[in-house]
Order: C-alpha cells, then structure tokens, then sequence
C-alpha cells in the first residue's frame, strides 16, 4: 500500500528542476532547524535514561543507513558492521582516553608506545577513527569482493570474528578481555544526530548522483553494469568505505555513550540488530532505513514489556528474560516470508511526495 | 610422540567438524543456502540428549539415539516452516530468514535454558584414560574418529546405493529437471534436512562430551567453523566436507602445539584459511569449478 | 590507420571443456561497416561477443581493436576503449527508470570524481546536465522519451532491445554489437530497427557487427557477412553471395530447417 502510493506519487519527469531542488532545499534546512528544537526539548525535559536512548535512536539511524548503503543499494551482502564498530569504538576510545587513565587500566601489559601519550579532543579521534576503520574496510575489501553473495556474507562475518579474536588477543592495544574503560560519556544527542546529519546528507548525495546509478546497477546486474563500461569492484569497494568510514564514526560515538567496552560487545548480535532495521525499512531505501531504526530501537524499549511479570485475569505470568530477541528473530523470518520488501520496498520519503501528498488533500477540499 | 598426540587430538575435532559439516554441504549442494541455524539445531540436539541422560535416566546410546531423531524432525520442521516458502526468493532472503532463525533458537535457547552452562556428563565408556607408551588418549577420541567414519561409510552407502540417495545428488545437480521427472523435490530436501540435523545433533553430542558442558551459544562457534570446512572440501561434497573437516581441525590443534603465543588467534584461524581458499582455490580439496 | 581494420581478430579459439566454442576464427571489421554474424544455434555467435567484450578469455588468438590489443583486459576497460553490446537475453537494469538505464552507460565515462558528485561541485553539475541532455537525445532517438520514468522491466519485449541499444550508446562506442537485436520483434518494429541501425552507421559513423537470425533483416542491412558454424567460419561475404555459398546451405539444413525463426536459448 505504502510502497504504490510512494512510487506513484514519486513519479514524474526527473531530475528536479532548478526550482523543486531549491523548494526540497528549504524544506530540508527547515526540517533540520526543527529538528534540533524537538531535540533541545527532549534533552532538557527527559531522563537521562531516554537522553541516552535518544542517542542510541540517533547511533542507529546512522549504523543502518550506511549499511544500507552496502547491502541494500549495492546488493552487496556484507555482515560486517560489528567489526566496523569495533575498530571505530577502539580507534576512538584510545586517541581520547587520557594518559593516566590508559596506565591504570593497562594493568596485564602496557600500552603500546605513541598511544600510551596521546589524548586528542573526540572531533580529532572521531575522524581519525572514520578513516581507520575506511582503511580496514579497504583492506577486507579485496578477498570479500573476489566473492559474492552468501560467500560475500560468510567471509565479512568471519572478518567480524577476526577483528573480536584480535581485541581479546593484542592485549598491549585493546587491553584483551578487560576492554577500556573509564571512557568520558561525551556522546550527546548533537553529536548522535549530527551524525545522522552528515550520514543522511552523504549517503543520499551519493545515491542520487551518477555513482549511485552505478551502485544500483551493480546490485541489479554485474555482468551488464562491467560490459557498460563500470569498474564494480571499485563502486563496491567506494560503497563499503563509505559504509565502514560512518560505521567506525559511530562506534567511536557509542563508545562515549557509553563509556566501556569490551570485545565481547561487538558480537555478530549487533549486526543482527542492524539487519533487522535495514530489512524492516525496505533493503534499499534511506528512509525506510532511518524510519526503521527509529521503530526497532524505541520498540525494543517497549518490547520490554513482554520481559517483565505481568498479571492478566487474575493470572500472575513471571516476566520471561530475553523475550525481547526471541520476538525480534521472529520479525525477522516474518518479515522476510510474508513482506519480504520491507515496510517501504526501494521507495523513498521525499519532500515531492510529502508536497504531491498535501497538494492531493487540498485538492479535495 | 608428541607429534602422535595431536595428530590424535586433531583427528578427533576435525571428526566433530565434519559430522556438523556434513549437513551443512548437503543442504548448500541443494538449495545453495547457508543454513546458519545448523550450529542452533546442534544445540537443541544437546539439550534434547542432556535431558534424556541427566534427568530421565537413559543410557547414553538411548539419548543420542532419541536426540538425533528429534533433532531431524526440528530439522524438517524449520525447513518447511521458514526455508520452503522462500524456495523461489532470492538467495539473500532465504539468508536472512536463516540468520532469523539461528538468533530465534539461540534466544529461545537463553530463555529456556539460561544462560549458565549446564554439565554434561561423558558416559564410562568415552571417559577411560589409555596410557599407549608415553601417549595419554581419552577413549572418546579414539571413539569419535571411528563412529564419524562409521557414519560416513553409511551416508556413502545412501547416497551412492538407495534411491534417495540418487534423487539427493541428482538435486545438487540440478533442481529445476528433477522437478521436472516427477521426483517429489520438497521430500528429498525434508530428507536431507533430516539427515543433516541428525548428524549435527551426533556431532555436538560428542562436542559436549568432550568438553563437557553445554549452552545456548554453544552451536555459534563449532557451526561457522563447519561451514568453513565444507567450503575447504568443496561445498556440496560429502566427503569434501569430511577432509575440510580434518584438515580444519589438525590446522587448529597444530596452530596451539607448535605456535602456544597464538593460542589466542585459534577461533580466527579457519577465517583465515577460508579466505585463504576462496582466493586460491575457490572450488575446495574437492569441489568442481563453477560460477 | 585507415587502411587497418577497426576490428581485427585472428586465430580467435575458445574451448568450454571439451566443447571447440570457438575456432581458429578470422574477423575483420573495417570502420563503418555494417557486418553481420550468423549461423545456426549453437555456432558460437555470442561467445565471439563474449570474447570480443572480455566476458570469456580465449584459449589462444589476438584481437586488436583500433590497433589495440584487448586480450586480458577487464570487460569495463574494453567498453572505456569504445566496444559496446546488447545482450541476447536482454539485461537491462530492471528495477531501474529507462532514463536512469540510459544514464548508467554514461558513468563510466564520467570524469568528476565521487567527492564532486556528493558535493555536487560546479564541474559535476556541469557534466550531469550535459549527459542529461545527451540522455534525453538518446532516449528520443529510440523513440523511449515517452517511458522515460517508466521501470524499464516494464516496457513491451521490443522496446526493451531498444533500450539495451540506447544504453550502449551512451558508453560512446566507436563499435557497436548487437546480439539477435529483432529478436521477439513484430516485422515494422524489424522495419524500424532496420532504419535506425542504418542511421546510426550514417549519422553516427558507428561501426556495426550483428547477430541475427531474422535472414531478411540480415540480407537487406548487412554489407558484408560472416557465417560461423561449430565454431568455424564457413563462408564469408557480401549477403547474395554469402546466401548462394553451398556450404552455407548445408550448414542451415544440415542441422534443423526452421533456422529464420529466431531463438531464445543463447546464453549471453
Ligand atoms: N559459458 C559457457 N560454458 C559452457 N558452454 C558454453 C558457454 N557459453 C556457450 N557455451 C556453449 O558454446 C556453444 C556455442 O554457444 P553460443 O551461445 O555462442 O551459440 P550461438 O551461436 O550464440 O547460438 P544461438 O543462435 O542459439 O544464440 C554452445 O554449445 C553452448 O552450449
Ligand atoms: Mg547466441
């Protein structure tokens, strides 16, 4: 239903003249300026608690939509956004936390020399840690685009495990099991939500432009997409360094939220998570992406309900642990049997839907 | 003699691979889906044979008996319930659907279970200790090699002498034909997914008595690993899988003895070796090349 | 340069394991011709495409196109040299608008680098409105301008093909092979391909080399043909003679007698 009512009203002579471009542009910069009030609102009238989901909200909206970019709009299969996390949480973690902090958590063996001195500002290390973990996702690059498919899947996911043996293992780096703590809780919900910002505004850009094209034609036929001319291991390669530079940025961010972690934190149970989101949103859209996000984050929240005890009748039913998952692995399998195009297919939310939308009810008036 | 030892020792965990690999290149030769909840179904084979043993009582051989039975109908069960109605979708979202699936009973498994690993008792006649000269061998691992082979000597038998075993491998051949001679394909695919699952419910039987404990992530590990060594055999290849399986686990138990500073790196050394061959021999020991 | 060949294949042999694809085959396609390719099923007409586009290696032979060697070279480079194709089994972009089809072949040639697009600096938008413009010629060429927001999986059999043409258009080839192009056409859609494939020798100076096993189509379109049967060039020429070629006769009715209906089994 959605997704008729999406293309149709989407449909029309394309691209955008000069004059809708600069209509979209003011209804985005104004969306935005929007945004950042509700934002103010909520940061000063909520808990600490929903700040930190909102944060969270934020984290995930930028996780899903970069790794959209990879697998829903490339056509590229990769599972590895966890070892993107990891390194980019890691990279953060040690350029920020300070020297005296770094001591007295390197108790097993000492840091390694230049980063047992360095405390750089979050802005710095953010960066550092986007262009680290772009490099990683160019080196993993080469061996995962020699394959396709369910190999594409296994191998990312074998890279994930990699990336979290070698946490536990360089104990002079990461510090092993123990992990890092004591980072500063310095993620608020601007920096999450800018970085949704920058990542929406990137991500789209590229989509829309003649390397998204290409992008999606890759997704929609290798062979074709080589014989008309297009290098795909370098558009695959371009999309998974987008995907691994917002990723790695985020990690860093989620590790600021909040404050320690560990190897075992980034198991293939946050790709999971992600999965759901992008599958949920329609594999392919940005928006459904950022949409499904949204829902999956703060519905996990609510799905605690099916957690805790619950008297129904006069019945006392014992909260069941846990619960939370087992529903989402369901959502999971029913989504992919029973809508297996996601709540918004490859459509988009646009700013020519919304006005074609509004312009409709006016009209029937 | 310390070389005899971990050939022993290697010998033993690569046999425990490949009776889980088995089931996985045999599902992969047919419907060419990774069956992520393969490592999941082992794990419920655990359970299924922990409950038969510690709290009913049964004799062993019973309980792997019973296990294995029930463990096949679980198989058969989650390929009808989420794999067959995507049997016409793309390949990613039979994936997906199984990623769903492995996450499902892994959280049933926690809810269910718990999380604390529960003890798994190995029965008096795996638990002798041999002193062979300087060698010190457990009877299970003399034991485990033996009934893997045992085992494979029969799927051989199956495969290549019944005609389920024809229509099986006529299917990896080709799906669409087979259909199109009259063979009921969705029975033979319930059947591998039978025969799979029973034989990942034995491997992780013999895991957990190795080891001896068990838990509702226990699958996660030794199931990407047996995936990895399907695809070092050649996938789709029953005895591929068989020497992926050893290979992976002397590689393994070899990594430990001669290099102990990279204990550590262990769980990432089948990563390694996969990529390793699907740069350099994309097709396994065994497989034929295609794509 | 002009006395050379545009195209130039010589010893050209492929194998698919004990199968002979391919053999020993000679090819010369001088500029703006327009060639054809034919033989019964299963000659080997498309793997000389595949070859030809770098999709198959050959097991021995070279091929010099403008002079060039393409051997070895990856499909994307042999396209950026100026050799594009459709396909027998149309691949078009499916899920994909018909302009953004279009659009897609002119990528590779695009200049602006990826940081310029997602900035959408001057120099990117220059360039897109130029292959917008381009596009929309193209388009209008085909007669698709209609379509142009149309899913391109959409679009009649027929139009499809020609819109596999448009899209190899905008890749700028200098040669251009068409793989069974009437293939699923009504005779005035023939008729028109038939136009347009002239028009764009004519006006394009495009180099043409086709397969087709509609024989009228090929008979009044080609200058000069080429037969290939299992794998072998059995006669080559000017249409009429080519047709009159005892050899040619045996090979068509040697095998089946239906050949002028055109198949679809090829693998592209
Ligand atoms: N990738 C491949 N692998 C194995 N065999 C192939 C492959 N491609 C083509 N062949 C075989 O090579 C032979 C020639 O095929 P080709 O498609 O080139 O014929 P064609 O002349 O285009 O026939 P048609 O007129 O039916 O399109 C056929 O026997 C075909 O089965
Ligand atoms: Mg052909």
């Amino acid at each position: 239903m959605i997704r008729a009512l999406l293309r149709r009203l989407n449909a029309g002579p394309l691209p955008p003249p000069q004059a809708t471009r600069r209509r979209d542009f003011w209804l985005s910069l104004v969306a935005v300026a929007v945004m950042a009030v509700g934002l103010r609102l909520l940061e000063t009238g909520l808990s600490a608690y929903w700040v930190q989901m909102i944060c969270l909200a934020g984290l995930n909206v930028v996780l899903a939509v970069s790794y959209n970019l990879i697998n829903g709009v490339t056509g590229q299969f990769s599972l590895s956004p966890n070892a993107f996390m990891a390194c980019g949480a890691y990279v953060t973690a040690l350029l920020t936390l300070s020297p005296a902090e770094k001591s007295l958590s390197f108790i097993l063996e000492p840091l390694v020399w230049p980063l047992s001195v360095i405390s750089l500002p979050l802005p710095m290390a953010l960066m550092i840690a986007g262009l680290v973990t772009a490099l990683l996702g160019f080196v993993m690059g080469f061996p995962v685009f020699r394959v396709r498919d369910d190999y594409l899947a296994i191998v990312t996911l074998g890279f994930g495990e990699v990336i979290r043996v070698v946490a536990n293992n360089a104990q002079s780096v990461t510090n092993g099991p123990l992990g890092l703590k004591g980072i500063t809780h310095l993620t608020t919900v601007w920096w999450a939500w800018g970085l949704c910002l920058a990542a929406a505004f990137v991500v789209t850009r590229l989509i829309r432009s003649s390397y998204g094209l290409a992008l999606k034609a890759i997704r929609e036929d290798e062979v074709a997409a080589e014989t008309m001319g297009i290098d795909i291991f370098w558009h695959k390669m371009l999309a998974f360094m987008v995907s691994a530079f917002f990723q790695g940025v985020a990690g860093g961010l989620l590790a600021h939220l909040i404050t320690t972690i560990s190897p075992n934190l980034f198991t293939f149970f946050l790709t999971f998570n992600l999965l759901i989101m992008i599958v949920v949103g329609g594999l392919g859209s940005t928006t459904g992406a950022v949409l499904a996000a949204v829902l999956v984050t703060f519905g996990g929240e609510w799905l605690r309900v099916v957690e805790e005890p619950l008297s129904l009748f006069g019945y006392e039913i014992p909260g069941i642990a846990g619960m939370r998952m087992v529903v989402f692995s369901l959502i999971l399998v029913g989504f992919m049997i029973f809508m297996r195009r996601g709540l918004l297919g490859r459509n988009e939310f646009t700013w020519r839907w919304l006005t074609a939308l509004a312009g409709r009810r006016s009209e029937n008036k | 003699m310390d070389a005899l030892q971990q050939l022993i020792n290697g010998l033993t965990l690569g046999s425990l691979y490949a009776l889980i690999a088995i089931g996985y290149t045999m599902v992969y030769g047919i419907l060419r889906l990774i069956n992520f909840a393969h490592g999941d179904v082992l794990m419920v084979g655990c359970y299924l044979a922990w409950f038969a043993s510690a709290q009913f009582g049964l004799p062993w051989w019973v309980s792997l008996a019973g296990s294995m039975a029930l463990t096949a109908a679980l198989g058969m069960l989650i390929d009808l319930g989420a794999y067959r109605p995507l049997r016409s979708a793309p390949r990613i979202s039979a994936l997906i659907t199984a990623i769903g699936v492995s996450f499902f009973l892994e959280n049933l498994g926690l809810v269910i279970f718990g999380g604390r690993p529960k003890a798994f008792a190995r029965p008096e006649i795996f638990n002798e200790l041999y002193h062979w000269g300087g060698l010190r061998v457990l009877s299970l691992s003399v034991w485990v090699p033996l009934i893997t082979a045992l085992i494979l000597a029969v799927l051989l038998y199956v495969l290549y002498r019944t005609r389920l075993g024809m229509a099986m491998r006529a299917l990896s051949r080709d799906l669409v034909t087979v259909r199109l001679m009259g063979i009921d394909t969705d029975r033979v695919v319930a059947a591998t997914f039978a025969i799979g699952s029973a034989l990942a419910a034995a491997g992780g039987i013999f895991w957990a008595m190795k080891y001896p404990q068990i838990n509702p992530l226990m699958g996660i590990m030794p199931g990407l690993k047996a995936f990895v060594a399907a695809v070092l055999g050649g996938i789709g290849n029953v005895v591929g899988a068989m020497l992926g399986g050893l290979l992976l686990g002397l590689a393994e138990i070899l990594l430990v003895a001669w290099m102990p500073e990279l204990a550590g790196y262990r769980d990432a050394l089948a990563f390694v070796l996969l990529i390793a061959f699907l740069i350099f021999r994309p097709q396994g020991l065994l497989g034929e090349k295609t794509t | 340069m002009s006395g050379q060949p545009l195209l130039d294949v010589k010893g050209l042999t492929c194998r698919f394991g004990g199968l002979l694809a391919v053999e020993e085959m000679e090819l010369a396609v001088p500029r703006s011709q327009l060639a054809g390719l034919i033989g019964p099923n299963g000659a080997g007409k498309t793997t000389v495409f595949n070859l030809l586009t770098g999709r198959v290696k050959p097991a021995s032979g070279s091929i010099l196109f403008e002079g060039r060697p393409l051997i070895g070279l990856k499909a994307n480079r042999i396209n950026r040299l100026g050799l594009a194709r459709t396909f027998q089994n149309i691949r078009l972009f499916s899920e994909l608008t018909v302009m953004d089809n279009v659009l897609v072949g002119f990528h590779g040639g695009l200049k602006a680098n990826f940081i310029s697009a997602v900035l959408r600096l001057p120099s990117y938008r220059a360039e897109e409105r130029r292959i917008l413009a381009r596009a929309e010629e193209i388009l209008e060429l085909m007669g698709l301008m209609e379509q142009a927001q149309e899913r391109a999986g959409n679009l009649a059999y027929g139009q499809q093909r020609l819109l596999e043409i448009g899209r190899a258009l905008a890749t700028s080839p200098s040669l251009l092979l068409l793989d069974e192009p009437a293939a699923g056409m009504n005779p005035q859609e023939t008729l028109a391909l038939s136009a347009l494939v002239r028009r764009l020798r004519d006006e394009l100076k495009l180099t043409v080399l086709l397969i087709e096993h509609d024989m009228h189509f090929v008979m009044n379109l080609c200058e000069e043909l080429t037969v290939l049967d299992h794998g072998k060039v059995i006669a080559r020429g000017a249409p009429q003679a080519v047709q009159r070629d005892q050899a040619v006769i045996e090979a068509y009715l040697g095998v089946s007698p239906a050949k002028c209906a055109s198949t679809e089994n090829g693998d592209a």
